[in-house]
């Protein structure tokens, strides 16, 4: 009677023995380092907008030469625009008094007691470290997915890519604004991290099966109709940003907003696969300086 | 599933643990994974987050097509990309060059345009290749056809979606789209 056991046990074997499923992936020819410095030899562009005090300022109203600015002029200080940026701004610095009134959701945000260095134990430059591996969490984490956890803490709901989530996570990167990204991506589990959303940014997927890189690696500057494909380096420094079209956005969010475009349906915010593409992002922006509020389109 | 049936009622429980067990280890379902935001009551099954201004929720609305058929970056997914598939093209084209026009324009059929450049549109694409003076080339239906139906059975490495093996075109818009670009001149 054991005999349909058997039969399940033996197939399956054979299923997970299987070879790995089959992908297809855009050729990685060593263009994609952890630093924003890193676009000089993708689509050298970074010396146009490596400084964002000193942005060519000619380049801007040049609807086919813009795109070399890498959007920077759309940050701080050079953007002096009223947008819905500032509004999420002020709307964090409200929520962040009410939900640390007792101090112990900025502890637990910093990780006070979680042996994370101690000229971190505070706003200024939090960040900028961001994402990085908690032990309190047991996995690497951004920082929508720490206060998500920290504000759980206190009996608050605020769902990752939230607009108070954003809000709040607006509030804090704004104590960075001006100093360098500075994530380390060279060993441990952050590196695993970092590789494994490298491996997804080169692999080929959704309804139009492409990858990220399909465009965003050897087509950085050409034109789909009025929009320039854009570097993939130093994106992270401005998020959660306000964007014209969905509002405040975190960059987990805007992960589901480009699966869109390429026909893929969107994952859960904080799953692991959205978490790795986050690392990988903020290592492409290693030594750029963090800007919000910032906006985009 | 005759000997399923002939088992008694103890033995028939077991086999149906057996086969869940079959079943959820292997990937013959070719289900969308745990982490993909989908929701069954909906029609078009995909959902897509929608920002709600001063809320600590992210709302998720269904969206206006259903994804959940291909492949995502989830860890969990694991499902098959469609492999590189020749074309069956059986002669005459039978192509609308007008309705093929349409297709080619339209960002949500065939949107060449967004890429390519199309005889007669302002501001087109420059991703691909320029499709000006196609009717100059000469090249054959059969051969267009394979083009556009999966690119990757003549260029791996291209960037252009396999519109034929994804399902996004008919048989009968690509045909048209190959009477288009026939004419462009």
């Amino acid at each position: 009677m054991w005999i349909q056991w058997i039969l399940a046990l033996v197939l399956s074997a054979g299923a997970v023995a299987a070879e790995p499923v089959y992908r297809e992936r855009v050729a990685d020819e060593g263009l994609i380092v952890p630093r924003a410095s890193g676009d000089s030899a993708l689509s050298g562009t970074y010396r146009y907008w490596k400084n964002p005090a000193k942005l060519d300022a000619r380049l801007i109203g040049d609807p086919e030469n813009n795109w070399k600015l890498n959007w920077v002029f759309l940050d701080g200080p050079f953007n002096t625009d009223m947008h819905a940026g500032h509004l999420a701004l002020d709307r964090g610095t409200k929520l962040f008094r009410e939900l640390n009134t007792s101090g112990t959701f900025k502890n637990c945000l910093t990780g006070s007691g979680l042996g994370i260095r101690k000229d971190f134990d505070r706003l200024r430059g939090l960040r900028t470290v961001f994402p990085r591996y908690r032990t309190d969490l047991n996995r690497v984490a951004g920082l929508e997915e720490v206060i998500e956890h920290c504000a759980r803490l206190e009996r608050q709901e605020l769902q990752m890519g939230s607009h108070d989530n954003s809000a709040v996570s607006m509030f804090i990167a704004s104590y960075s604004n001006g100093m360098p990204i500075a994530i380390d991506v060279s060993g441990g589990e952050m590196k695993k991290s970092y590789e494994r959303g490298k491996q997804l940014f080169f692999t080929k997927m959704g309804r139009l099966n492409l990858a990220c890189a399909s465009c965003h690696v050897n087509k950085v500057g050409a034109f789909m109709r009025a929009t320039a494909i854009t570097s993939p380096y130093a994106d992270a420094d401005h998020y959660p940003v306000y964007r014209d079209r969905t509002g405040i956005t975190s960059l987990q969010l805007r992960f589901a907003q480009c699966s869109l475009v390429l026909g893929i349906n969107p994952l859960k915010m904080g799953s692991r696969s959205y978490t790795d593409l986050e690392v990988f992002f903020t290592a492409l922006t290693n030594g750029h300086p963090v800007s919000v509020p910032s906006e985009r389109y | 599933m005759v000997i399923f049936l002939v088992l008694n009622g103890r033995a028939r429980r077991r086999s149906f643990a057996a086969l869940l067990v079959l079943c959820t280890t292997t990937n013959w379902a070719a289900d969308w994974p745990a982490d993909a935001m989908v929701d069954t009551r909906f029609p078009m099954r995909t959902l897509i987050p929608k920002v709600v201004v001063d809320s600590g929720k992210l709302e998720w609305v269904p969206h206006d097509i259903d994804l959940t058929a291909f492949v995502t970056p989830s860890h969990l997914d694991l499902r098959p990309t469609p492999k590189p598939q020749k074309a069956v093209y059986t002669p005459p084209l039978n192509g609308d060059a007008k309705r093929g026009r349409s297709l080619v324009m339209d960002a949500r059929a065939a949107a060449c345009v967004t890429c390519h450049e199309v005889p007669g549109e302002q501001w087109p694409g420059n991703v691909g290749p320029s499709l000006h003076r196609y009717k100059m080339q000469q090249r054959t239906a059969a051969e267009l056809y394979q083009q556009i139906f999966d690119v990757r059975v003549n260029l791996p490495q291209a960037v252009m979606p396999p519109f034929g093996t994804m399902g996004i075109l008919s048989d009968q818009d690509i045909r048209d789209i190959v009477a288009c670009l026939q004419t462009c001149e």
